[in-house]
């Protein structure tokens, strides 16, 4: 090992073989030393900044019940951060602080939007909280849309059921809010790092330069992009309010999933709210037509459906987390009913229920016994098929929101996959249920146009036109909630108009010929089920 | 001294460059260029679902494809991405009927023969639609669907960014396939599309083909090259059934050619695929199963007693023509007689036929029989109640409408609605529905007139209406 000093000339490269001297040795000994530092020092930076924003780690519940509240699917933002796809709420921090930011537009929080928050948890029911891209981000999952609340009065303690439908949430102001309040002149990074000290949260230099950067202008981007597509949904006169406890499942999907052009469809396409239903006993379920106009059989497919709809989309999706709820809800009894029945008069109306209602909704063996058993109690029923339109002559506009031209847009989601779907169907009409846990299901019929089971069985012209939605204290005598209050504690409740189109209470007329006693016998019966 | 080390390291050297371009040159075929055939079990699926060689030729990279829609979105007829362009789907297929999926390196979307073969009825607006193998389709618009890609492709957001972006939200594609799409293939195709859209300018100067028409032009122009005569070839798709029941016959509206043979392979050309590219196997097979399919029967009751009324009036006046075995079934009929539009035969000159047969001399599937005639050629009516609208050039929404003087015949009417009107026999073509979901079709427009084949226009209402009920049966 020679070492040599190289001098170059005019000549040439003059090669002298004289050995360095120690001073020289010295000197390259430290400029190596430097630079091996340096570049350790870079290459740990890197691998810090790839840690954190390749990490995805969603927040773990080893209860099942919590999983189902509060866990992940994956309908957080994800992919990388140069191309940040899915979710539909801001990170954590933005979306904590957002009444903070824009107070006047939500004065009592995410509660008072029907959000259920359980014992000083910093986030309600149905949000789910899951580290991704680098920041701790907010996804919606089932149970934003499938956890209901019941009161006895006023007064009482809330009782919160998993898998009900969420009743009292109000999910379009919901987004409206986040929409409109990421789009306010407030909503500056400056703002907003101010606001999530003031909530406790801690930020440095760089996730400060992050969020200026990054967070706040996606954000923003994101927001304007979801308010084009959905404002003929969102802000068309001629769609009614969705109203709380309904969503319009499909037409936000053709404009998130497809980007169609809402706005060149017929307008009656547009009008697809429809209630939450429940999420609760789902094994005995597979194979009947699901959604309300039946449009599925499958379950996977419809739980991966209504993911995409909380936000997920095929890559960011948790298969692992949501089959973890897909087990629990197959398994999940549907409740008992809270409140006291009149056994007696409850059997009188068991005799007009098998004789009027058995055929087409099943009766109460089906919440009985294992998966198999309440399957075997469908035999020779109609349940989970789908009575034509002309017949049940419901309201028509949710099933007309479904099309053939969508459906076979669906089947190109999760492309490339095992879980491609191809169980979707355009159908004529709305799909039989079986009606386990009935009592807390209401208002009936798709849209909740018909507020308690008393007023189902009377013909439409004496169901009532307008009620309040959305008030969660209980009317034991009708089966189904209060509906003439109007607002507590701050809260506002929703007026539903059922001469607006999509609204009409018409149609579903079994039942409706039976005299008052039998009626009442027949609603005592329903709480069994 | 020096030269000896280096003389024994040269040979390895070089080994080592070789193989490793071999490595690449594998690699590159490999992604790029291998071939998997499609392959299916039945003559029905193969009919729907098989590549017939476009693919290799101008076969759009899959990803693209399914990217498109959701990118151009108004540049499509409406909402409903490829469906609102009339395709043909099936209940729970990944891709419409006509649209194969062939891997050429990496999965490229063609065409084949049910693209433009496929026919959808329904008897009530209610219904889902029925889907007739091997009859032409009406609603299908092929002009539209190649102008989406081009002006799709002219566009600035059909660039590697937004393409990436719509790929990477639903698909997970290996750390080469990015690469290979962002630098590659995305580039690459929509240098393709612009080059190809140049091949199809002479469109903007003709009158549009509108749904369930193409014209020949595209074959003369683009793969003869032949000048541009600023002719009009605009016709109705053809139906592919009972050929063996053909033989001998004129094929094409114009009796291009007389080999059913010929008709599929020209068709494959016309349809992307290219002298190399064509699947002539896959080609023949859809031939010998169209051979021997037979047309579906009226799916609504006939009046028999009156049908029975309208065999003899048939007989009389449309049997020497258009039965099997009648004098003159498959011949051409000189336009002067006839009295149809004269555009569509006069598309297609001698020298097209000529530069036709000249064509593949060097190919075992080379062209003999193309010609070219003074007019159209009269078809057998079998299953003619779903090959509505009539005429070649579709300009009589139904067999009634038919039957009369070309002055009561609807001047303006909406193509592409596939609910069915049982009673005059053809398409619903008005009112509301028809216009919101057809396209209007004006008889005005140049290749698009209903003059002429003025046989049975001079029957009674009644004689009128007994034919039509037999031409149910048909």
């Amino acid at each position: 090992m020679s070492r040599e000093s190289r001098t170059r000339t005019k000549a040439g490269v003059l090669v002298d073989a004289i050995r360095e001297s120690p001073v020289d040795r010295q000197v390259k000994k430290y400029r190596r030393a430097l630079l091996l530092g340096l570049l350790t020092v870079i290459v740990l930076i890197l691998a810090v900044f790839i840690a954190r924003f390749s990490k995805d780690r969603p927040m773990t519940f080893a209860d099942d019940r919590e999983h189902y509240l509060y866990g992940s699917i994956g309908s957080e933002p994800g992919g990388s951060i140069s191309n940040a796809v899915g979710g539909v709420l801001p990170p954590y921090w933005i979306f904590v602080t957002l009444p903070e930011i824009c107070p006047e537009k939500l004065p009592g929080g995410y509660a008072s939007l029907g959000f259920i928050y359980e014992n000083g948890r910093d986030l309600p029911v149905g949000i789910s909280r899951r580290f991704r891209l680098g920041f701790d981000q907010v996804g919606l999952n089932c149970a934003s849309c499938h956890t209901g609340t019941v009161r006895e009065t006023a007064a009482s303690e809330r009782m919160v059921y998993p898998g009900m439908p969420s009743h009292q949430l109000d999910l379009q102001n919901f987004f409206r809010f986040v929409l409109d309040c990421t789009l306010d002149e407030r909503f500056t990074p400056e703002r907003v790092l101010a606001e999530i000290e003031r909530a406790g949260g801690s930020t440095d230099a760089f996730e400060r330069f992050v969020y200026r950067n990054q967070l706040v202008p996606r954000t923003r981007e994101s927001t304007l992009m979801l308010s084009r597509r959905l404002s003929p949904l969102m802000a068309n006169p001629r769609v009614p309010e969705w109203g709380p406890g309904r969503v319009d499942t499909f037409n936000p999907y053709k404009a998130i999933q497809f980007n169609w052009n809402l706005a060149a469809l017929p307008p009656s396409e547009l009008i697809g709210a429809s209630d939450f239903p429940s999420l609760w006993w789902q094994g005995p379920r597979e194979g009947l037509q699901r959604h309300w106009d039946g449009n599925n059989t499958s379950l996977q497919e419809r739980n991966l459906s209504a993911s995409l709809g909380a936000g997920v989309t095929p890559v960011t999706i948790d298969h692992p987390n949501l089959e973890r709820v897909a087990q629990w809800i197959r398994d999940l009894p549907p409740p008992e009913y809270p409140f006291p029945v009149d056994q007696a008069k409850a059997a009188r109306g068991a005799a007009l229920y098998a004789a009027q209602c058995t055929e087409c909704h099943g009766d109460g063996r089906f919440r009985q016994g294992t998966v198999e058993q309440a399957k075997a109690s469908l035999k020779g029923t109609r349940v989970g098929t789908v009575e034509p339109i002309a017949r049940v002559a419901t309201d028509r506009h949710r099933l007309d929101s479904y099309t053939y031209d969508f459906a076979v847009n669906q089947y190109t989601l999760y492309p490339d996959s095992e879980y491609r779907f191809h169980n979707f169907r355009k159908t004529g009409g709305y799909s039989n249920q079986p009606l386990d846990g009935i009592w807390a299901r209401a208002p009936y019929l798709h849209n909740g146009s018909v507020p308690t089971l008393r007023d189902l069985l009377e013909p439409p012209e004496r169901r009532p036109r307008t009620f309040y939605r959305g008030y969660d204290v209980y009317d034991q005598r009708k089966g189904g909630f209060v509906t003439t209050v109007g607002a507590e504690k701050g809260r506002r409740f929703f007026l539903y108009d059922t001469s607006l189109p999509g609204n009409g209470n018409g149609g579903h007329l079994w039942g409706t010929q039976l005299t008052d006693e039998e009626k009442d016998a027949l609603v005592e019966y329903m709480k069994t089920l | 001294m020096m030269s000896g080390p280096k003389k024994r390291r040269w040979p390895a050297v070089v080994a080592v460059v070789l193989l490793l371009l071999a490595l690449l040159a594998y690699g590159a075929w490999y992604k790029l260029f291998r071939q998997v055939p499609t392959v299916f079990a039945t003559d029905e699926q193969h009919f729907k679902y098989a590549s017939i060689g476009v693919e290799a030729s101008e076969g759009l990279p899959y990803w693209i494809w399914m990217s498109l829609p959701r990118i151009c979105p108004e540049m499509l007829p409406g909402p409903g991405g490829y469906a609102s362009l009339g395709t043909a789907w099936e209940p729970g297929e990944a891709m419409p009927i006509g649209f194969p999926v062939k891997t050429v390196g990496f999965e490229r979307v063609g065409i084949n023969c049910a693209t433009c073969h496929t026919a959808s009825y329904r008897k009530r607006p209610e219904d889902l639609p029925t889907y007739v193998l091997g009859a032409p389709s009406g609603r299908f618009d092929a002009q539209r669907y190649i102008r989406f890609l081009f002006a799709c492709a002219e566009d600035p957001r059909f660039n590697a960014d937004n393409i990436m972006k719509q790929i990477n939200s639903v698909t997970r594609l290996s750390w080469i396939d990015r690469t290979l799409y962002r630098y590659a293939i995305i580039p690459m195709t929509k240098r393709t599309l612009l080059k190809q859209r140049e091949t199809y300018r002479w469109m903007d100067s003709r009158p549009n083909w509108s749904v369930g028409r193409t014209d020949m032009n595209p074959f003369k122009l683009r793969v003869l090259k032949l000048h541009d005569d600023a002719t009009v070839g605009n016709t109705d798709i053809m139906p592919l059934w009972n050929m063996n029941a053909r033989n001998g016959m004129l094929l094409h509206s114009d009796g291009l050619s007389k080999s059913v043979e010929e008709a599929g392979i020209s068709a494959a050309l016309a349809a992307g695929a290219s002298r190399d590219s064509v699947d002539v196997p896959a080609v023949l097979r859809v031939v010998k199963w169209v051979r021997q399919t037979s047309p579906p029967r009226f799916p609504f009751p006939v009046d028999a007693s009156l049908a029975a009324t309208g065999g003899p009036i048939f007989k009389a006046h449309c049997a020497d023509c258009h039965s099997f075995g009648g004098a003159r079934t498959g011949t051409a009929i000189d336009k002067s007689e006839v009295g149809t539009d004269p555009n569509r035969t006069d598309h297609w000159p001698q020298a097209a036929a000529d530069a036709f047969n000249d064509y593949a001399k060097d190919k075992p599937w080379d062209f003999n029989g193309f010609a070219s005639s003074d007019g159209y050629v009269a078809l057998p009516l079998d299953g003619v109640w779903i090959r509505a609208p009539y005429l070649h050039n579709g300009s009589v929404p139904t067999l009634a409408d038919l039957l009369e003087p070309q002055e009561k015949r609807p001047k303006v009417f909406y193509r592409g609605y596939d609910v069915y009107d049982p009673v005059r026999g053809g398409f619903v073509s008005s009112g509301p529905e028809a216009e919101r979901v057809g396209v209007r079709y004006d008889t005005a427009v140049r290749g698009n007139s209903n003059a002429g084949h003025n046989w049975g226009t001079a029957l009674s209402p009644e004689e009128k209406a007994a034919l039509v009920e037999y031409m149910k049966t048909l």
